[in-house]
Formats: structure tokens, sequence, C-alpha cells
């Protein structure tokens, strides 16, 4: 056990370091040539984003270790279930809480909240996101227990988000489409991909990697969708027009 | 420094704690796993737990700040060929940087019969991020409405997705997601706010965010015109 764990965490340490050192030394020649900030502030700069890579590779290692094997197991387990209501609700419930525990949500509901001085409270951004990573995971995993195709799932959505372009709060579009890209975290594709590749792995006539894609599109969509949802609800409630 | 580690510790028994007991209580009562592997999940639940306590700290402390000195000191410079360099350099370098890219990339070579080079493709992959995140950073400079800029984007996706091969298809829509890892959306987020926060006539909430959006719809179209192109 101690030995598995020690190698995911030099896996997931060489993966961090690889992402942290180019941003790293970007930074640094631009305090050089043009934010000359006091060495005071700039070793504290330093050790935030040290403990940000810290805790990323305790996180990954985490989630590799404990989530993706569990998640397969389980994907397994429900995917064995005859009725297709199980699976549905299996991808909603984890769904949920799979971009509940999602670190650059997170940051994404805090950074709104700050820019709107407290207009767009994190938790409703968060409750928000959850809930759309929900519907759409259960729909997915709906999707691999009926056999439906993917594209019948995403054209519509993608033609929905376009519309509800045009209807929310002008507030919410950048918004939106960055919670798209924030929502797909290690989290959610780590996890909520080994569930559906260990519920497509059951049944008869499924391709695992062939149904197993397609969950990160939907969990991408889900955010872009309930967002601007919510600002189409705002823009009505506040009854202007944009 | 405390109050930071209290908040930040308060915010991950909140997240990581739901989703480690549902899982547990499914993987005892349900599924019936044995001990070792209780024991395995218990553990890695608490090292993803300690994780996100570093990473939220470590954000507030110096991802966010970073982020928004860079931005704050491109728009005050007042040279748009400064800003779409600058913003093209890092969206660039964390495109490269980022571990799930290089995981897309062999993927799709391994998907087109090695067609293609992994390196010529990851810095395509790269290029593409880094000319959408400049275009949405323009965006931001002229106060051009970012729906136009999605709409049409979404569009031409829907468009090609009808005479992309199926193999490319799956990998298409799926690649939108792994171009911004938790490393680098503290960064970007704060480069798009703390542009907008600067620059007169604009604000950190309707303008600022988007950034990582496009960031997301370049590899997606990307990928699709690679198996138009290619097949």
């Amino acid at each position: 056990m101690i030995a598995e764990a020690l190698e995911a965490l030099m896996e997931s340490t060489l993966d961090v370091l690889k992402a942290i050192i180019p941003l790293v030394l970007f930074f640094l020649v631009f305090q050089v040539f043009h934010l000359r900030y006091p060495r005071r502030h700039v070793m504290r700069l330093l050790f935030g984003i040290a403990l940000t890579a810290v805790g990323m590779i305790l996180f990954l290692a985490g989630v590799f270790l404990g989530f993706l094997p569990t998640g397969q197991e389980m994907g397994r387990f429900f995917g064995g279930y005859e009725e297709g209501w199980v699976l549905l609700a299996v991808g909603v419930l984890l769904g949920f809480l799979a971009t509940y525990a999602e670190p650059a949500v997170r940051v994404l509901c805090y950074q709104v909240e700050k820019a709107s001085s407290g207009y767009i409270k994190s938790s409703l951004m968060l409750y928000t996101l959850s809930l759309g990573v929900a519907v759409l995971v259960g729909i997915g995993m709906a999707r691999i227990h009926y056999g439906i195709p993917i594209l019948h799932i995403i054209i519509p959505g993608y033609i929905l988000a376009i519309i509800l372009l045009f209807a929310s709060d002008r507030d919410f579009v950048g918004i939106s489409f960055d919670a798209g890209g924030v929502a797909t975290g290690p989290m959610a594709v780590t996890f909520l991909m080994s569930v559906a590749v260990g519920a497509a792995s059951v049944m008869e006539g499924s391709d695992p990697l062939v149904d197993g894609f397609g969950l990160i599109a939907l969990i991408a969509l889900a955010p872009i969708i309930f967002v601007l949802s919510l600002g189409v609800i705002i823009r009505m409630r506040r009854g202007d027009e944009g | 420094m405390r109050e930071i580690f209290q908040d930040a510790l308060k915010e991950v028994v909140q997240s990581v704690l739901p989703i480690s007991l549902v899982v547990l209580l499914i993987q005892i009562f349900l599924v019936g796993s044995p001990p070792e592997k209780i024991a395995m999940f218990l553990l890695s639940a608490f090292m993803v737990g300690l994780g996100f306590t570093f990473f939220l700290m470590g954000v507030k402390v110096g991802m966010l700040p970073m982020g928004e000195a860079i931005g704050g000191e491109l728009a005050k410079h007042g040279s748009i060929l400064f800003l779409v360099l600058t913003t093209f350099a890092i969206s660039f370098l964390a495109t490269v940087a980022e571990p799930d890219v290089r995981v897309l990339t062999s993927t799709i070579t391994s998907v087109s019969d090695d067609v293609i080079s992994r390196s010529a493709l990851l810095l395509s992959i790269a290029f593409g991020v880094g000319i959408f995140v400049v275009l949405s950073m323009l965006r931001i400079v002229y106060g051009v409405s970012i729906k136009y800029l999605y709409a049409g984007s979404y569009l031409l996706i829907i468009a090609l997705s009808l005479f992309t091969p199926p193999d490319y298809l799956a990998i298409s829509f799926d690649s939108g997601g792994v171009t911004t890892g938790p490393m680098t959306v503290p960064l970007i987020l704060a480069l798009g706010t703390g542009v907008a926060s600067v620059m007169a006539g604009r604000s950190a909430l309707s303008d600022g965010f988007g950034l990582i959006g496009f960031a997301s719809i370049g590899p997606i179209l990307g990928v699709m015109l690679l198996g138009v192109l290619l097949v």
C-alpha cells in the first residue's frame, strides 16, 4: 500500500512540475523586467505557488490511488443492473459530489464572487455548477445503458447553449464558458470517467473505449447550459432588456 | 496565513468529505469491497483532502495575486502587441505543460495510425489554444460582444461535426475539457479579470471572464479539422 502510494506520488510530482515550471519561469522573467516587486513580496508569491503545487501533487495521487479504482469497481457493480434508472441515479449523485469536490471549480466561484463584489454568491455558482454536471452525467450514464449515440445528446445541447447565449444576462456569458472548462478537472475526468468505463465494460455489445468517450464533453457542456440559464432567470427577475 | 488555512480547511471538509463518505458507504454496503481496498481508499481520501487544502491556500496566496499582477501590468503598459505576445506565451506554455494534453495527443496519434507525429500535434493544439486566448483577450480590449464569438464557434463546431470521421469526433468533443487543468485555471482567470479591472470602461465581471472557455474551443475545432483533412 505504501509502495503504491509512493509511486503515485512520484508520478503526480512529475506531472505537476512539468505544468508549473514554465509558468514560474515566465513570472520570474516578468518580475525582472516589468513588475520589480520587493523581494519579500516575491517570496510570498513563490511560497503560494509551491503550496499550490504540493497540494495538487497530493490531490492527483489520491484521486489516482483511491478514486480511480473505486470508480471502476462501482461502475461495474451498478452497470450490472437490469434497470437503466439505477445507473442514471448513480450518475446524478456522483456527478454532483465530484463537481463539489473539484479544486478549480472552487477557484472560479471564489473569483466570480470577488469580481461581482459579492453580487453573485460563490455558493450559488457552486450549486448551479454541481447541479448541472449532476444532470448531464446522469444522462451520460443512462446513455451508456440504452446505447444512445453521443451526438444525439451533444448537438441539441450545443444548440440549446447558443439559444441561451442570447437570452442570458451578459455578465454570465463569459463565466458560463469558463465554468465549462473548469468543471472538467481531475476529479470529474478521472473518477466519473472510470465509473463510466467500468459500467460500459460489463454491458453486452458495449465498447468501453467508445462509450467512455463523450462523458467529458457532457461535463463541459453542463455548466454552460446551467450557468446561462441562471443568467436568464436573473435577467427575468430584474425585468430588463440586458 | 492562519486564517487562510482555516478557511481552506473548512471548505475542504465541505467538499471532499461528502464524496468520500458516499463512496465509502457504497463500497462497504453495496459493492462489498475487501478491507484492504477500503483502507487504500481512506488513505487516498486523506491525501485528496490535504492536497485540496494546500491547493486552495496556495492559489489565494500565490496563483491569483500573480495572475492579477501580470494582467494589471499588461493593461497598464498600453501596448497591444505586448499584451498579445504575453497572453500567447502564457497560454501556449500552459497547454504544452498540461499533463492531460499529453494524454490526448498520444490517443490521437494512435487513432490516426501515426500519420502525424505527437510533437507536431502537441504544438498545433498549443498554438490553437494560444490563438483563441489571444482573440478573447483582444475582445476585452476592443469591447466586442462575447456572445457572437461563442455562437459563431459553436455553429462552426456543429457544422464540422457532420463531416468529421467517428474516431476523431469522439476525441474532439472530449479534447476541449483537457487543455486547462487546475494549475493553469487560476492564472488565466486572474489574467483576464486583472486586465479588465485595470482598463477604463471594462468591468471585471462582464468582460474579465471567458478566456478559459475559449481555450476549450480551440482544440475541439482543431481535432475536427484534423479529422476532416486527414481522412
